[in-house]
């Protein structure tokens, strides 16, 4: 029985369009269709670099034979085709196709913390790997033709809905049952991070996203080894059964193929990545992740800026992808990046092969295209057997053509998907294109019919005697008759002209009369005859005698596509205005006779001489001339010098979200996960002096998120921006915004709303923490290392108590959003119960009233300046509050909260002068040392010191004084700001948007469609932010 | 002569229960009859003008002599009171337009919100007699010099009516400057977000909104027409009153401005085409991000800027980092009459920190006493108060502060001395006596 099953199998995943003989009735006679089919003298394309002329044998849907020369066998149906060429039919495996349409459920402005699937499935509604897309697979022939006329006969479609999205199907385009057309069921499995049409609170962000994918593989695996003591859970079976398959994963942008290929090799994954078509902008590191990648062909359309003050809203970042998006698979290929091409995003199908031209007239080699299109797709989903090729017993998908596949003028003739034959283009197709001799009746007019093969077009040339006359408007006389002398004028009219099979008919008016002719066209003469009306109504005979052949104009070379490679921008680091051509390279530095604010016991330091190299302070004090003439010597006389400004709490430079508001806890997700690189504001704060930034989690949640501690290291990468060896840090939050008091009355859901609640959560979570530890130090102590002892599965890995564990541990620091008093000292409390200290209050605005027990309990504040009355929990915050911290011995920093502040911290810093009268040097370690401090990075930056990081500012002035700018920002002894740069950057920016801009009104005036402009202003977070923003 | 630190002991003896009184809002300051001299003080006009040992002469509430002390002679005799402020700054009193402060107490607290009245067109909404003279977050604003502020409704297309009042009074009907001074417009927006591209996209419905009120001042000018004309006779039926149109009366004979609030540039070109098209006497454009762009046609239209806040970021990602910094600069060599404001974000505590745009616009090009111009003379004139305010000037009210450092920059904005009229003002308030408060729990003494 189980051989029996399997040959089963067999047919139905392989054979699929073989005889059904047995399984199924048949109403009727049976039909036999078993004859083989050869195409002969065929330039066949077996793959993009492999071309031979020959022959194509195909026998039920498949390929029997292919080469030079085949011997046929009996009872063969011989196609020749001379002159033609056969491809493999394209592979799409990218596709929604044949997928029940996706309902969003119903908006609902409680929250839902809970599933509300039935069935034994996961506890999370966008993880749904348990779908499997041929279950609801159903052929649906309008898409089918849509995609077959492109030249696709199979694609990979699966439901595009959740974070894990289940199993997708390989299906072929042909016509037929359902069943016929699986060509396999269970084909690659498929991730995103967008939760998709639940509606279920977690994740909001896409941290939380990526979280929960990574929760998702440590489960499955748990799951699938303690099976036999867990409930049923369908969701993780099938997770883990998935993971065997190809995985693709949606990313929407080209950091989030890289986000997902460490999550990939976490959990020992090699990925395959959709794309969203800005790869380009980073392929070095997406080449280094060893992924392949499917792109998307959707280019953007010229922004219509033909009103120069709404252009404003185009962003250059948008404008340059415009011009550079067709560049994409060029640039892809030239990494050496595996990539295949889907339609998927393209609105109108018919564009397909205009852009693919588009991307060939970039560079991309017309082998890589069709590669793209066919071997590589199938590789990436182990087809590469039955579909993307002409092989021995591969299905019989193919594509018969006139010409190169991607000339301009070549047509499709057929796609043959399964052996089954679907016209494009009637090969019989009669080129009547030429020029004649036109009689109707008595009257000879000359007929040139020109345009391509499938649509000719038709014009009626014929003479016309008249008068001559002068440009005046005079009549020309004949000198000697005196009479008006005679010209003959050709006169053209447009004809409309329609060829069906060898039926033609032609219509036509001349001095306001319509003549109507239609006829047939004689196939070895070419001579067209018939019957027409003519003006008066009556029926006359006319032909058409070809003179001369249609003459295609030559284009220079052989792809007829014209390189479009002239002219084109660059790939700007961020891609984006004050973006770098090419990263500055690392120099020495040498600033000469300025006044050092060091931090450190020798204080302010008058004229005096800094030397940098390698990124590191060398020298400080009187420094003789240095050897290198590359080194940057910057004059210091009168300027100010100090550490680069650390900003404690920061939100800027983070995609999609900077809260996880859908649960209580969020230990497990991290904004590391999700740095930008490409955002403005990283410039902007540079030209305020900032170097360093914690990235921090929202408040939203009493246990927030994991932070980023990152260098402002404008044009680099997401990875490279971060501190190596990043301190840990975690948010938490206090008050108001945890306990939901003023997010409307619908939020009164989630647990805790008071501020007693509060508290019962921390110690929940850790005492939970404490427990998950204890149980993997049992695991990991065990004594079953022993021989013959039981094997002892490992505890689940919970990412989320790993995280607090860590707190508890001393490895990770919390920085708590804290306003009132009260829960301040609570916290301090559970922290002293628990065994651990509270790094850093921040906002911290009532922590003068508990400056003495943070001192105790060695909690550092990180405060805002002057804010108060946003909210009922800051009715007493104080703008002394920094000053009084800091005089009780608690270190104290001054932060933003908010991107605009940020670019002047040094203002926030000199209000502590004001408030309190805290010392100069004093309210400059606010926003320097202090928060290097808090951040446990003071071993590399925040004062001035020989080996130190070379993080420095050189301003204009005493750099506390509002009249102060920043002249030059150096990180890592780079300089990333300088006011002069900065200056000619304008420039170049605007000249790059006029060219930009110009290059977009030739498109429009060119006739091409343009999008409407949509500006894009980067979302400004702070802590309340709830949303997932979409960038 | 007394020095300035034992009129500051004098004031807080006047209110001796201030130790008792925490987290209070300070009464507001005695008016005296003392004739009073500052002498010697670095005095800021508010004009550009000034003099750097000056002296300043105060009775009744008003400035009766502004010289140079150095110039002078001076009769003891002819004062009760002289303060010498040597080596300190005077300037008038800051003026700060399009302020909610006093409309609002908790930003998140509903019931402490006074300042968005439901509906669109509401010019009949009269912030006056919204505003709290005690206010706790007016109090940590005026202790920065910032003194008196045009109260402004918000919302809707047209807010309402704005009200001119000190920070220093004890009712709103005391602390009035000028009363009903203009109507606030929201100008449609070119430009609205969009959820599904999450971007700004062209809003469809512009020209429609426009249209509304353009047909709303139509209206409000054709029956203040019929009710003048049925004013000037005698027995005709009157028609009914409606207040929406009687609020807009005044607008058409210049008696109140109209604020209009826009920033875009093509919304501003329009703006400039609403006020010829109704003959608007006194138009002021607030926020007016793009005004530089269109610098020449608000000169010679006549119409001032209140500008966008100064602190705030660049609109456009491409623009220069620091634009929003340096539009002072660009309007003033433009030659537009433009001031400074604090609307936004948290805008009622934060308007403490007026000053210090005014610093930064400093940095950023604008000469020193133009910047004390944008919020003190320029500010008055915009809003039409400065025959009382705005400078310090003969005539003028005694509505000045004293720092003891340069008050536009943070380090050394420190208030000595603050009349509203002529009343000392107290230079305390309840963030003042937390810290106390504190500093006396731990021991510790300034």
């Amino acid at each position: 029985m189980r051989v029996v099953l399997s040959i089963l199998m067999c047919f139905v995943l392989f054979l699929n369009h073989a005889q059904d003989v047995n399984l199924y009735p048949t109403n009727g006679v049976k039909q036999q269709k078993d004859l083989y089919y050869a195409f002969t003298n065929a330039t066949l394309h077996i793959s993009g670099s492999l071309t031979t002329k020959g022959t194509l044998l195909i026998q039920n849907g498949k390929i029997v034979k292919v080469g030079a020369i085949v011997s046929l066998p009996k009872g063969t149906v011989k196609l020749d085709m001379k002159g033609k060429h056969i491809y493999p039919s394209f592979v799409d495996v990218y596709s929604n196709y044949g997928q029940p349409e996706i309902k969003q459920g119903k908006h609902d402005p409680r929250p839902q913390l809970e599933t509300k699937k039935k069935g034994a499935f996961g506890w999370n509604e966008a993880v749904r790997p348990e779908y499997n897309t041929s279950d609801h697979f159903t052929a649906n022939q309008k898409s089918a033709k849509e995609l077959r006329n492109i030249g696709f006969g199979s694609v990979l479609t699966h439901r595009m809905d959740g974070i894990a999205r289940g199993t997708a199907a390989l299906v072929s385009l042909n016509e037929g049952k359902d069943r016929d057309l699986i060509i396999d069921p269970v084909a690659s499995t498929h991730y995103s991070f967008t939760k998709g049409s639940s509606r279920q609170s977690y994740p909001s962000s896409l941290m939380g996203a990526i979280a929960l994918l990574r929760q998702t593989f440590c489960d499955a695996d748990y799951y699938s080894k303690n099976k036999n003591d867990l409930s049923l859970d369908l969701s993780l079976e099938a997770f883990q059964r998935n993971t065997s398959l190809p995985q693709i994963v949606e990313a929407n942008d080209k950091f989030t193929i890289l986000r997902a290929d460490t999550i990939g090799d976490e959990f020992g994954h090699q990925f395959i990545f959709k794309g969203s078509g800005n790869e380009y902008q980073r392929a070095k590191e997406i080449k280094a992740t060893g992924g392949a990648v499917i792109i998307p062909l959707d280019f953007p359309k010229p922004y219509d800026v033909s009103d120069a003050y709404a252009a404003r809203l185009v962003t250059l970042a948008q404008m340059k992808h415009w011009e550079l998006a067709p560049s994409n698979p060029k640039i892809l290929a030239a990494n050496n990046i595996d990539f295949a091409i889907t339609t998927y995003g393209l609105q109108k199908k018919t564009d397909f092969f205009g852009n693919i031209r588009k991307a060939i007239a970039r560079g991309l080699s017309e082998a890589d295209a069709l590669n793209a299109l066919t071997s590589v797709p199938a590789r990436m989903i182990n087809a590469q057997d039955r579909v993307g090729g002409l092989g021995v017993g591969m299905l019989a998908n193919f594509l018969v053509c006139s010409g190169e596949l991607f000339e301009k003028n070549t047509v499709i003739y057929s796609n043959w998907v399964q052996g089954d034959e679907f016209v494009i283009n009637p090969m019989d197709l009669v080129d009547i294109r030429g020029t004649y001799k036109l009689k109707i009746q008595e009257n000879d007019r000359t007929l040139v019919v020109s345009g391509s093969l499938k649509k000719p077009k038709a014009t009626i040339e014929y003479n016309v005697v008249s008068d001559s006359v002068s440009e005046n408007g005079d009549l020309v006389l004949d000198e000697q008759t005196n009479k008006p002398i005679k010209v003959t004028r050709k006169k053209q009219v447009k004809s409309m002209l329609t060829l069906s099979d060898r039926k033609v008919s032609l219509t036509f008016k001349l001095s306001d009369e319509f003549y109507s002719l239609s006829g047939t066209v004689h196939s070895k003469s070419g001579i067209w005859e018939g019957l027409g009306t003519l003006p008066d109504g009556s029926w006359a005979k006319w032909a058409a005698l070809k003179k001369k052949d249609h003459k295609e104009k030559e284009s220079k070379n052989n792809t007829g596509i014209k390189p479009d490679t002239i002219g084109i921008g660059n790939i700007t680091y961020p891609m984006m205005a004050y973006g770098w051509d090419t990263l500055p390279s690392l120099k020495q530095i040498l600033i000469r006779d300025i006044t050092i604010w060091t931090n450190e016991d020798s204080g302010i330091l008058e004229k005096t001489d800094l030397l940098i190299r390698d990124g590191k302070i060398k020298m400080i004090g009187d420094i003789l001339d240095v050897v290198d003439p590359e080194t940057i010597v910057i004059n210091g006389a009168g300027k100010h010098l100090t550490p680069g400004i650390i900003d404690e709490h920061s939100h800027i430079a983070i995609s999609r979200g900077v809260n996880e508001s859908g649960q209580a806890s969020s230990a497990e997700v991290s904004i590391a996960t999700v740095v930008n690189s490409d955002d403005i504001n990283i410039y902007r704060q540079l030209s305020g002096g900032v170097t360093s930034s914690q990235l921090l989690h929202g408040s939203a949640n009493p246990i927030g998120g994991q932070s980023a501690v990152i260098k402002l290291k404008w044009g680099w990468t997401p990875e490279q921006m971060k501190y190596s060896e990043m301190p840990k840090f975690i948010k938490f939050a206090l008050g108001e915004n945890v306990k939901q008091s003023n997010w409307g009355s619908y939020n009164t859901v989630r647990f805790p709303q008071t501020r007693m609640g509060v508290e019962q959560v921390y110690y929940d979570h850790f005492i939970r923490a404490r427990e998950y530890e204890e149980e993997w130090d049992r695991y990991i102590n065990r004594k079953s290392k022993k021989k013959n002892a039981p094997i002892v599965n490992p505890p689940r890995r919970d990412l989320e108590l790993e995280a607090l564990a860590q707190i508890l541990n001393g490895e990770r620091f919390i920085t708590c959003h804290s306003y009132v008093q009260s829960e301040i000292n609570m916290l301090m409390k559970v922290a002293d119960s628990m065994g651990f200290k509270v790094n850093t209050f921040t906002h911290i605005l009532e922590g003068y009233k508990v400056a003495d027990k943070m001192k105790e309990h060695g909690a550092g504040g990180s405060s805002f300046s002057d804010w108060w009355a946003y909210k009922y929990e800051v009715r007493d915050a104080i703008p002394h509050n920094p000053s009084l911290l800091n005089r009780m011995g608690v270190v104290t920093a001054v932060n933003s909260d908010d991107a605009e502040m940020a670019r002047r911290l040094n203002q926030e810093a000199a209000k502590g002068i004001k408030y309190g009268g805290m010392s100069q040097e004093d309210a400059l370690k606010m926003v320097t040392l202090n928060p290097a401090k808090l951040l446990h990075i003071d071993d590399r930056v925040g004062s001035i010191k020989v080996g130190k990081d070379a993080d420095v500012v050189v301003w204009s002035g005493n750099p506390l004084s509002v009249y102060s700018k920043v002249e030059q920002t150096i990180v890592d002894g780079y300089v990333l700001f300088d006011k002069n740069r900065d200056i000619a950057l304008r420039k170049e920016i605007a000249a790059e948007r006029a060219r930009l801009i110009s290059k977009m009104l030739k498109a429009k005036l060119g006739g091409e469609p343009t999008q409407k402009i949509v500006g894009k202003k980067g979302r400004i977070h702070n802590c309340n932010v709830l949303t997932d923003d979409g960038n | 002569m007394m020095g300035i630190d034992r009129i500051v002991i004098l004031i807080l003896m006047v209110f001796s229960h201030v130790g008792s009184t925490l987290a209070q809002v300070y009464p507001p300051g005695k008016p005296t009859d003392q004739r009073i001299l500052l002498l010697n003080g670095k005095a800021h006009i508010g004009n550009g003008d000034t003099i750097n040992k000056s002296a300043i002469a105060i009775e009744n509430g008003k400035i009766t002599m502004v010289k140079n002390a150095l110039l002078i002679t001076i009769k003891e005799a002819d004062y009760d009171t002289i303060i010498d402020i040597a080596g300190q700054h005077v300037y008038p009193g800051f003026i700060a337009p399009n302020s909610t402060v006093g409309l609002q107490e908790i930003g998140s607290v509903r019931a402490t919100k006074d300042y968005r009245e439901t509906g669109s067109l509401n010019p009949h909404v009269r912030s006056a007699i919204a505003f709290n003279t005690d206010s706790r977050v007016t109090a940590t604003v005026k202790t920065n010099g910032v003194l008196i502020g045009q109260i402004c409704p918000r919302g809707g297309r047209i807010s309402g009516t704005s009200s001119i009042l000190h920070f220093d009074g004890w009712n709103w009907e005391d602390a009035l400057y000028r009363e009903d001074d203009a109507i606030h417009i929201n100008w449609p927006a070119m430009f609205s977000f969009d959820w599904k591209t999450r971007g700004r996209v062209p809003n469809k419905k512009y020209d429609v909104l426009k249209k509304e009120l353009e047909d709303f001042f139509m209206e409000s000018s054709v029956y203040a027409e019929k009710k003048w004309e049925e004013s000037n006779r005698f027995y005709a039926e009157k028609s009914p009153t409606d207040l929406r149109f009687e609020a807009m009366k005044e607008v058409f004979t210049g008696g109140k401005s109209v604020c209009v609030h826009a920033d875009f540039v093509k919304e501003i070109q329009d703006i400039i085409e609403f006020k010829k098209q109704f003959n608007i006497e006194r138009m002021i454009l607030v926020g007016g991000y793009d005004s530089y762009l269109v610098a020449e046609n608000l000169k010679n239209n006549d119409i001032a800027v209140v500008l966008r806040r100064l602190h705030s970021l660049p609109m456009y990602q491409q623009e220069d980092v620091d634009l929003p910094y340096k539009l002072p600069k660009l309007l003033k060599d433009a030659g537009v009459k433009f001031c400074l404001n604090n609307a936004g974000d948290m805008e009622q505590m934060g308007l403490r920190n007026l000053p210090f745009y005014a610093g930064t616009a400093v940095a950023y090009g604008l000469s020193y006493e133009d910047a004390v111009a944008s919020i003190t003379s320029s500010a008055a004139e915009i809003l039409g108060i400065d025959d009382v305010v705005g400078t310090l000037e003969e005539g003028k009210d005694a509505t000045l502060i004293v720092s003891r450092g340069d008050a536009l920059d943070m380090m050394t904005n420190k208030l000595s001395l603050a009349m509203v009229q002529g009343r000392f003002m107290i230079l305390r308030n309840h963030q003042d006596d937390l810290y106390q408060k504190y500093m006396n729990k731990y021991g510790l003494t300034d």
